[in-house]
């Protein structure tokens, strides 16, 4: 019973990780309909800067992934102007296509200044732990989940109370009553885009705490975000919460009480029983549009 | 108060509009009506900034506005209600009108008064102002949109298809927003289908065919017209004929929707 409050406890942690990992994926869909398969890529690109910038001064890397927010809200707004926005204009399904070799680039990219060895950051709590009675919680996971539902409340809060977020959330609905009210809807998906790319920095970060990574492994990355978006319907916000946690905790229960080497299996057996039973996702095509944004 | 002069515009490489000359009087409500591909929503389009005109001129109470972004078109004093489906229907009604003030969201007073202001004249702002603009009804959904476009206190408010999609209890409160409206002191110049409909409703009608407006009168006298059904489908008399037919069925609807 303690092995699986355990691992249910550790799942869940791994899960709130998981829903800010998807969350900038699921935005980018949900408004923009554009399948950026360089979110991935996205992740490990932060991993990086964070496991560099750690190595190199010893900041605690969970902070590094907050100052990392900045980059990596330009990184995508340069991503969306140079790449995104023209493909869309070309044929809006080429973005899939132009993302994927965003991705590929950006792993020869990092290749070729940080090489192919395996890296991770760890801090100085990274093998510590806090106990509740028979249960003990990794301190590492346990600040990351925190940070990374503090950062999502944040991104609700953003899109829920803000101008940018009713403007991100309109131009959602329909991009000509956005621009006639007054809204800039090429600015607005720039942002939109750019926030997306952003919650890659914290998520990055955790990344580069709880796993160890190279530059392919965004390869790993695009797989689960896939599967915990096709889990709670494609666009779906508070469906990739959902999807994150479930992901989360079916990697969990594997590790325990299967075999530590099946759980990358985990993604895809969830996406294959989901397309079977479910295809439109837990949250089902009713949320999907709206669930992107609320 | 609005005047277009020998205005040309387009999409890539050919000219939708091909010099159309038009003035919409103060406190008037004037509809444009003709047949499909006319150019009647691309002058909503110009004069609400999200067409750049190739030649010709747009004024705003004398002062040109022709080429401006479409915020400061708003600011100017004239705001476009979209057709159909320009309503935020996963934002709530609130949020509807905030986005609504989106060219005034540095003064954040002004908004908040003018949404009060505003649902004194439109209780529905208030009654359902939490609920998702989606969930409400077709009349209802034109009701927020009339009411979010006036959110900037417009001189001059233009209106695209307002009936489209709409049944006749809709349209019905279509007609009686835009009244409405122009009593709240907004000048209204309009894109109607329904050409009945929309003539009824109008102090000034305008009848354009093929990017060129050729006929401009008072709408009663418009609709008194013995060959308005030929000006509404086409000239030609093939058009003409084959549109008469339509035209009969058309009367029938519209007068539903005005009873």
């Amino acid at each position: 019973m303690t092995l699986l409050a355990q691992t249910l406890i550790f799942g869940l942690l791994t899960g709130g990780v998981y829903a800010l990992m998807s969350s900038g994926f699921t935005l980018t869909f949900g408004v923009m309909r554009v399948i950026n398969l360089a979110h991935g890529a996205l992740l490990i690109v932060a991993a990086f800067f964070t496991w560099w910038l750690w190595d190199r001064t010893g900041i605690d890397p969970l902070l590094l992934g907050l100052g990392l927010t900045v980059v990596m809200y330009g990184i995508g707004w340069v991503l969306y102007k140079t790449v995104i926005a023209r493909v869309q204009r070309i044929d809006p399904e080429l973005t899939l296509v132009a993302s994927f070799g965003v991705a590929v680039a950006a792993s020869g990219v990092l290749s070729l200044i940080w090489g192919t060895e395996a890296r991770a950051a760890t801090p100085s709590y990274f093998n510590t732990s806090i106990s509740l009675g028979e249960i003990v919680i990794p301190r590492a996971q346990l600040y990351a989940c925190v940070g990374a539902v503090l950062l999502l409340a944040a991104l609700y809060a953003l899109l829920r109370g803000t101008f940018v977020g009713r403007s991100i959330r309109a131009c959602a609905t329909s991009r000509n009553g956005a621009a006639l009210v007054g809204i800039d809807v090429e600015r607005t998906m720039a942002q939109m885009f750019a926030i997306g790319a952003a919650t890659t920095a914290f998520g990055g970060a955790a990344l580069a705490v709880l796993y160890q990574f190279v530059p392919d492994s965004h390869y790993v990355w695009i797989g689960r975000v896939l599967c915990i978006v096709v889990l709670g319907g494609f666009g779906s916000f508070a469906g990739a919460a959902a999807g994150a946690v479930i992901l989360g905790i079916g990697e969990a229960l594997t590790a325990a009480y299967w075999d530590t080497r099946w759980t990358t299996a985990v993604p895809y057996l969830l996406i294959i029983a989901i397309l079977i039973l479910r295809p439109q996702g837990l949250f089902g095509a009713r949320h999907r549009l709206e669930g992107a944004t609320t | 108060m609005i005047e277009l002069r020998d205005l040309t515009a387009g999409y890539g490489g050919g000219d939708v509009l091909q010099g159309v000359d038009l003035a919409v009087e103060r406190g008037s409500i004037t509809c444009v009506v003709g047949p499909n591909g006319a150019g009647k929503s691309t002058v909503l389009r110009v004069i609400s900034g999200l067409l750049r005109p190739r030649l010709g001129e747009v004024t705003l109470a004398g002062a040109s506005i022709a080429g401006r972004s479409t915020p400061d078109i708003i600011r100017a004093g004239i705001v476009q209600v979209p057709q159909a489906g320009g309503l935020f229907g996963d934002l709530t009604v609130h949020e509807n009108m905030l986005v609504g003030g989106h060219v005034l969201r540095r003064d954040r007073k002004r908004v908040k008064r003018r949404i009060a202001e505003l649902a004194e004249a439109f209780p529905i702002l208030g009654e359902r102002a939490g609920d998702k603009a989606g969930d409400l009804s077709g009349g209802q959904r034109r009701i927020v949109e009339f009411a979010r476009a006036l959110i900037t206190e417009p001189q001059v408010v233009l209106l695209d298809e307002p009936t489209l999609g709409l049944d006749p209890r809709a349209s019905a409160v279509v007609f009686e927003t835009t009244k409405m409206v122009q009593s709240l002191g907004a000048t209204v110049l309009m894109v109607e289908q329904n050409v009945r409909f929309g003539l009824k409703l109008a102090d000034h009608g305008v009848v354009m065919e093929r990017g060129r407006v050729i006929l401009a009168d008072t709408a009663e006298a418009l609709l008194a017209r013995p060959d308005m059904s030929a000006l509404f489908f086409g000239s030609t008399p093939q058009a003409g004929e084959a549109a008469e037919g339509r035209e009969e069925a058309r009367k029938s609807t519209a007068a539903g929707s005005l009873a």
